[in-house]
């Protein structure tokens, strides 16, 4: 098979290049780091790193590069787990289910299945890319307008499902959330929108609203009891998840995976959408969804098989059609150039060599990622033995100059605050934060691209249902929306119903306080 | 958690008079705003294409949907019962009291960082920061608390600044 030859010649070709396969190691230890710190995302790593490719052999700038990437999208990970703190807009997903089960005393497991399944989406996907790049180029390019605006709206109806105990607590952080996110300019006619004045508001201060309703948010809520301390701190004895466990998890992390790498292959769609959908759907098809939120583990493996999944999509939509699928990408594109390289269907033509060596590097990259990320767990596992009096005004300081990073702008860094006082009242009445972010990161791409796809039908609304992709995505965002809120109905009425067979008076049992809405 | 037996014969559980307060008056906050969203839309200018729908409407669209949707949450809240509190003890008020205390405090610290740091820069503003927040936390040795809130300072510096080429704030009186 001639992927298969050309992948083995490619390896032989990599051993024989060690600075490369050093850089591969420095950027993927680079990029865990970078991925682990709040405020500094894979995109902002591959940036940095970009001006020190130039002087460099193009495989070794790659490679380093892709190090950066897949570390980058893992390492948001490890302090999601640990303590709530998303260090990527990916793993706010992860965050959910990851950071209560730290609170359970099981941060250990977490982490390692977090690595495992990165390790396994990661790999699955640059298999895919190697073998499958022609073939999945083509669906890639069915996606305009319309089936990106679809998406958004699948992505949205996924708040439904994250809500927690109400739905409708949920829909009110989720429209919150879409609100807020438009703020900035307007995605057609460029008019700025509720900014005050402010150019700093010009573009919605995503990252920052994230920081302060996650990280901030909880360590204002340390704040509450400085004299407890958890009792998960000495835990961290187990890293590997028993096989027998991971084994029950296979099937969510390969589904999980195949989701990733669609939605990485759609331009503009990237790990934070893969992560949330491949949640989503875990929870659809698992047979225990109340668990979900509350510390599940194949949600932690979902998420991070989905998220990394998405780096071999996305790069396959780059290097075959010159198109990048997130933001990553789009900086890779440039260092591609630089080095004096054209993707499209000519790269691998003419320059099959340097590809499949590249594909093979991927592959190491993600193997080092499995090690360095396990090696290194117990190490960042110590966190957790901290004492919280000295944790929190770390977490604090990590979020603000975290936040400063992002734009040098401590304008920036008033947003992270207020979301985090914002966050910190919302946690204490049963708001939930995760739609919020969902909401920030996928309302710009549904109005953007409802207004595109409005435009290229002549205003006419047609594309809702005559496109078939679009159409599926809408009835599966109906779906995703309206089951939860009629199961809760359901369950509401039920239990205004009396219980037969005891005195005929209304159950007394109790129900926690913001119950269901 | 504790079961609370409610006080209304609705049928349905109720909930405590601080939880429904705290909806009501997030609601109608939350009402306010988007209010407020509808009415800064009538300044937005209308589109020029004709197959555009224009800048202002999404934003109605979000808002209108917050109103109907904190109108739920209202109605929802006012159909539950209210559940009677049990009486705390002296001690329990105190403890609530000390809490919010704290994170006031927190808060304040903080945004006091936020602002030192636009005069005096990182370096300074954030080792008085992480001495305060570990004091405030219960880290009260005369000590190591200073010695953890220069080293972590160093550190984040280092990583930041020196590291990943990220400039931190220097502060307007240093420049």
């Amino acid at each position: 098979m001639y992927e298969l030859d050309m992948l083995l010649q490619g390896f032989q070709t990599l051993l024989s290049q060690p600075f490369a396969l050093l850089l591969s190691v420095v950027g993927v230890a680079l990029g865990i780091v970078i991925g682990a710190l709040p405020g500094l995302t894979a995109t902002m790593g591959v940036a940095i790193l970009l001006p020190f490719t130039f002087g460099m052999d193009p495989l070794s700038g790659l490679l380093m590069i892709c190090g950066v990437f897949f570390g980058g999208i893992y390492g948001g990970s490890v302090t999601a787990i640990l303590l709530k703190i998303p260090g990527t807009p990916a793993a706010a997903a992860t965050a959910m289910d990851g950071f209560e089960l730290t609170k359970k005393g099981q941060a250990g497991i977490a982490l390692g299945t977090a690595t495992i399944s990165s390790f396994l989406g990661g790999t699955l996907s640059v298999f895919v890319l190697i073998f499958l790049a022609p073939v999945l180029a083509s669906f890639a390019l069915e996606f305009s307008a319309s089936e990106s605006f679809a998406l958004a709206i699948f992505g949205l109806s996924i708040i439904a499902s994250i809500s927690g105990k109400s739905v409708v607590k949920g829909l009110i952080a989720g429209f919150l959330g879409l609100l807020i996110a438009t703020i900035g300019l307007d995605p057609m006619g460029g008019f700025p929108r509720f900014t005050g004045g402010h150019t700093e508001l010009f573009s919605v201060p995503f990252i920052p609203v994230m920081i302060g309703l996650f990280a901030a948010a909880e360590a204002f809520k340390a704040m509450e009891d400085p004299a407890f301390r958890s009792g998960a701190a000495a835990l961290l004895s187990r890293i590997i998840p028993p096989w027998a466990t991971y084994r029950r998890m296979l099937g969510t992390v390969g589904r999980s995976s195949i989701l990733g790498i669609v939605i990485g292959m759609i331009p503009g769609a990237g790990a934070d959408i893969a992560a949330f959908v491949a949640y989503n759907e875990a929870k659809r098809f698992s047979k225990t969804p109340e668990n979900y939120g509350k510390g599940e583990l194949a949600a932690v493996a979902a998420c991070e098989s989905g998220a990394n999944g998405c780096t071999g999509g996305a790069l396959l939509t780059m290097l075959t059609l010159g198109i990048p699928g997130d933001a990553v990408t789009a900086v890779m594109l440039g260092a591609l150039t630089l080095q004096g390289l054209q993707p499209g269907p000519l790269l691998f033509r003419e320059h099959a060599d340097l590809v499949f060596t590249l594909f093979a590097g991927m592959l190491v990259c993600y193997v080092l990622m499995l090690v360095i990320g396990l090696s290194s767990l117990r190490v960042m596992g110590r966190i957790l033995q901290m004492p919280k009096s000295v944790l929190t005004p770390v977490i604090l300081a990590l979020c603000i100059v975290g936040t400063y990073a992002i734009n040098n702008s401590m304008f920036d860094i008033g947003i992270m605050l207020a979301a985090g006082v914002v966050g910190y009242f919302m946690q204490k009445w049963d708001f939930p934060a995760s739609p919020v972010v969902l909401a920030l990161i996928m309302g710009p791409m549904a109005e953007a691209n409802f207004r595109r796809a409005l435009s290229l039908s002549n205003g006419s609304y047609d594309f809702l249902y005559n496109r078939p992709i679009t159409a599926v995505l809408l009835l599966i965002a109906a779906c995703t929306l309206l089951l939860p809120l009629l199961r809760q109905f359901k369950k509401g009425s039920a239990k205004s119903e009396p219980v037969r067979g005891s005195t005929g008076q209304s159950t007394l049992a109790g129900e926690p306080a913001g119950g269901a809405e | 958690m504790m079961s609370h037996a409610p006080t209304q014969g609705s049928g349905t559980s109720g909930m405590s008079r601080t939880d429904r307060l705290a909806n009501l008056i997030i609601a109608v906050i939350v009402i306010a705003v988007a209010i407020a969203a509808i009415v800064a839309t009538s300044d937005f200018p209308s589109t020029s294409l004709a197959t555009d729908v224009g800048p202002a409407r999404f934003p109605i669209i979000y808002a209108v949907a917050l109103i109907a949707l904190c109108g739920a949450l209202i109605v929802n809240t006012l159909r539950k019962g209210t559940t009677a509190a049990e009486p705390g003890s002296v001690g329990d008020r105190a403890g609530r009291m000390a809490s919010r205390v704290n994170v006031a405090l927190g808060i304040g610290m903080t945004t006091a960082c936020l602002i030192g740091m636009v005069y005096v820069g990182y370096a300074i503003a954030t080792t008085l920061y992480l001495s305060s927040v570990m004091w405030l936390m219960g880290q009260r040795n005369r000590l190591l608390n200073p010695l953890i809130a220069v080293a972590v300072t160093a550190l984040i510096y280092v990583t930041f600044s020196t590291g990943l080429q990220v400039p931190l704030p220097v502060g307007s009186l240093f420049e």
